[in-house]
């Protein structure tokens, strides 16, 4: 028998009360401080720029432009969920998605459309593979293989910008669907709202359905929160990440989609630096980097409030460029805060 | 007994000076070419990828100390505007502009390893937040407009100039020596070899007694330094420097990071050396030289580097796949009961 061994005599035993306090606040804070900041940030907006902030004109920008970035960050979501960081392959993967379509323009709207969704399915299949069974390191494969697509899109189109109207054969059926691709980025329903916002929150919808009401949603939670532990417990870890994957370039070809029927071109340079702005919004939204925790509902609202910060910055009059500053500023701070409160609950 | 010694292809040979071979394999391929081994074209080409250089020589560091560094190429940049905005428009002597943008790497440097090491933010994610910080900075400084050096070419010149019967511009062999220094300080210094300790195995060398803190700020510091003065080098050395010096064609950031992996420092830290990144580099610019088309440079630098991500993934996954067993049971079976096989 082994002898137990005892803990000295008289001594009190420990226990750590600030802990569970400060993880309570962290847990609220994860889940619905951003709507807190989204609320701050209306009424800065509404002071910021006299009382035009709820114009239609204004709500119709903030919509579009937070459009395609919640529409990216809707998929990107349950990468950073399943504790892989960031996917670097975001950019091509848009544009790679948006050339698809308009080169395939003349086999009608539809079936071009499907196929620029297929090349985004492909390439998140590619990648689920890589790092899902061969573990490759999540951050270099995609970023290597972001350079890859770049380098295959360049030379196959010589690094030239696609129209959806020069492609188009000069039959009724073709310049009809370029016309379609042209308009879906450009519909609105009632006076204000557009096509793309509704997308946005429909596919919003979808994978609040897949991460709250699904099994693969849970298990996703115990792979971001420990692999090793998600593997033991005998969880399909190479299928999971592939069909995360799956679902991040999905929904980033349908972002890059939308972003060359609003540009009216599709070219190599479309998704610059979506990578970048859908991680802050993700962030924003309450994701944990190191994965396992975090929302849908969470991420929305950082989608939000990333629009409604950039709208501000607009109204208070800074060029793109000084942009750039406040936005590096927020991302460094969002993500301290982020990873302040991942140490206080507990995990490094 | 080994009764056959034959000629066997040794391929852990092969993969450890894989930059070497790639090196090699560049300069046979410009025998085929017209005009590839002359003085100017080689001085022009060594002279041109310096740049690069610097950007590998502080990749490779962070990435041997286990981290990624992504302000290298906007540092750099900056280190260019600084140098170039500082001598024309305030009218600071080189020396002393040189100098003040090299400080502006250390600041940066510094600011990068407290938030890695005292935030405990994941480095990639500092330097990616980093770098827009600084591509802000860099807009507010000069309003987007290109700096030229203006009228004084001395120092110009002097970098351009042939180093002795060398068909090396000085620069050229400045970036060299640089890289030789710090080869030397990674390998033979108590601190180089923290570095490593540091990048293989952090909770191992903290438990030695290593400052892994500091060591690992020095690491960025060091990365940055380096950038910014190569930098404010290249300034002087093409005459003019705009935001937008590493965006057109493929990033140089993206070719930093391919010569690191080429030269076979590992993505998880702890292995690899600054030369073996140099000889890279060297080779891609002589590549740059070889087919002109920057779509083309794109294609095959991408396909190098995804070329060596997948086989270094594929030997890890293999040795994953045998770890805890024992895979010639059988061998050591027949060697106990003195059997041959």
């Amino acid at each position: 028998m082994s002898e137990k061994i005892k803990a000295t005599p008289n001594e009190p035993e420990k226990v750590d009360s600030r802990k569970t306090e400060i993880s309570r606040f962290s847990l609220i804070f994860n889940k619905l401080g951003i709507y807190v900041v989204v609320i701050l940030l209306t009424f800065l907006g509404m002071i910021v720029s006299k009382g035009q902030f709820f114009t239609a004109g204004n709500i119709q920008s903030i919509l579009e432009a937070v459009a395609l970035i919640g529409m990216v960050s809707a998929g990107l979501l349950f990468v950073v969920y399943a504790g892989n960081m960031n996917d670097m392959s975001i950019p091509m993967t848009m544009a790679l998605g948006g050339m698809m379509t308009v080169q395939c323009i003349n086999f009608g709207f539809p079936v071009a459309l499907l196929v620029g969704i297929a090349t985004g399915a492909l390439i998140g299949l590619i990648n689920g593979f890589m790092i899902g069974k061969l573990r490759a390191n999540p951050i270099i494969w995609t970023w290597g293989f972001n350079l890859l697509l770049s380098g295959i899109v360049r030379v196959t189109w010589g690094g030239k910008q696609l129209y959806a109207d020069t492609v188009a054969r000069d039959t009724d059926f073709a310049q009809k669907s370029a016309a379609t691709f042209y308009s879906i980025a450009r519909t609105y329903l009632g006076s204000f709202i557009s096509l793309m916002a509704i997308v946005m929150i429909v596919m919003f919808l979808v994978s609040w359905f897949i991460h709250a009401k699904t099994k693969f949603g849970q298990k996703l939670k115990i792979i971001g929160t420990s692999y090793d532990v998600a593997r033991f417990s005998g969880i399909n870890c190479t299928k999971m990440l592939i069909i995360t994957y799956t679902i991040c370039s999905v929904c980033a070809s349908i972002g890059g989609i939308f972003f060359a029927a609003l540009r009216k071109t599709a070219s190599y340079e479309n998704g610059t630096g979506y990578d970048f702005s859908c991680l802050t919004a993700v962030l924003l939204g309450g994701v944990l980097l190191n994965g396992g925790k975090g929302s849908v509902v969470g991420a929305f609202g950082g989608v939000l409030a990333y629009g409604i910060l950039n709208n501000i910055l607009s109204w208070v009059g800074l060029d793109t460029y000084s942009k750039y500053l406040v936005q590096g500023i927020v991302f460094l701070f969002i993500v301290w805060l982020n990873t302040y409160s991942n140490r206080k609950l507990g995990k490094a | 007994m080994m009764k056959d010694k034959k000629f066997r292809f040794n391929l852990n040979f092969v993969n450890t000076n894989r930059s070497y071979f790639f090196l090699a394999l560049i300069l046979i391929c410009g025998l085929f070419m017209k005009n590839f081994y002359t003085a100017y074209n080689v001085c022009a080409v060594t002279g041109n990828g310096s740049l690069v250089i610097w950007l590998g020589l502080g990749f490779t560091i962070c990435l041997i100390a286990g981290h990624m560094d992504l302000t290298v190429m906007y540092m750099s940049t900056l280190g260019a505007l600084l140098c170039l905005g500082l001598h024309t428009i305030n009218g600071i002597p080189w020396g002393l502009s040189i100098l003040l943008a090299t400080l502006s790497g250390v600041a940066v440097g510094l600011i990068n390893g407290i938030l890695v090491t005292k935030f405990k933010i994941h480095s990639f994610i500092v330097t990616l937040g980093m770098q827009f910080v600084l591509k802000g900075l860099m807009y507010i400084y000069t309003g987007g407009a290109e700096l030229s050096i203006g009228r004084d070419y001395a120092l110009n010149d002097a970098l351009n100039a042939k180093v002795g019967f060398l068909p090396f511009s000085l620069y050229f062999v400045i970036t060299t020596a640089v890289i030789f220094l710090v080869m030397v300080v990674l390998r033979y210094t108590r601190f180089g070899r923290n570095i490593y300790m540091v990048g293989g195995n952090l909770e191992t060398a903290w438990l030695a007694g290593i400052k892994s803190n500091l060591v690992t700020t020095l690491t960025f510091t060091i990365s940055s330094t380096a950038c910014a003065l190569g930098g404010a080098l290249n300034g002087i050395y093409s005459g003019s420097a705009s935001i937008t010096m590493g965006e057109k064609g493929i990033s140089p950031l993206m070719i930093a990071l391919t010569a690191s992996i080429i030269g076979g420092t590992s993505i998880y830290g702890g292995k690899g050396s600054v030369v073996w990144t140099w000889v890279a580099l060297v080779a891609i610019a002589f590549l740059k030289s070889l087919c002109k088309k920057t779509e083309l440079q794109v294609l095959v630098i991408a396909a190098i580097l995804i070329l060596c991500i997948f086989y270094e993934t594929l030997a890890q996954y293999r040795k994953n796949k045998v770890v805890g067993t024992r895979p010639n049971l059988h061998l050591e079976y027949l060697e106990e009961t003195g059997k041959k096989a």
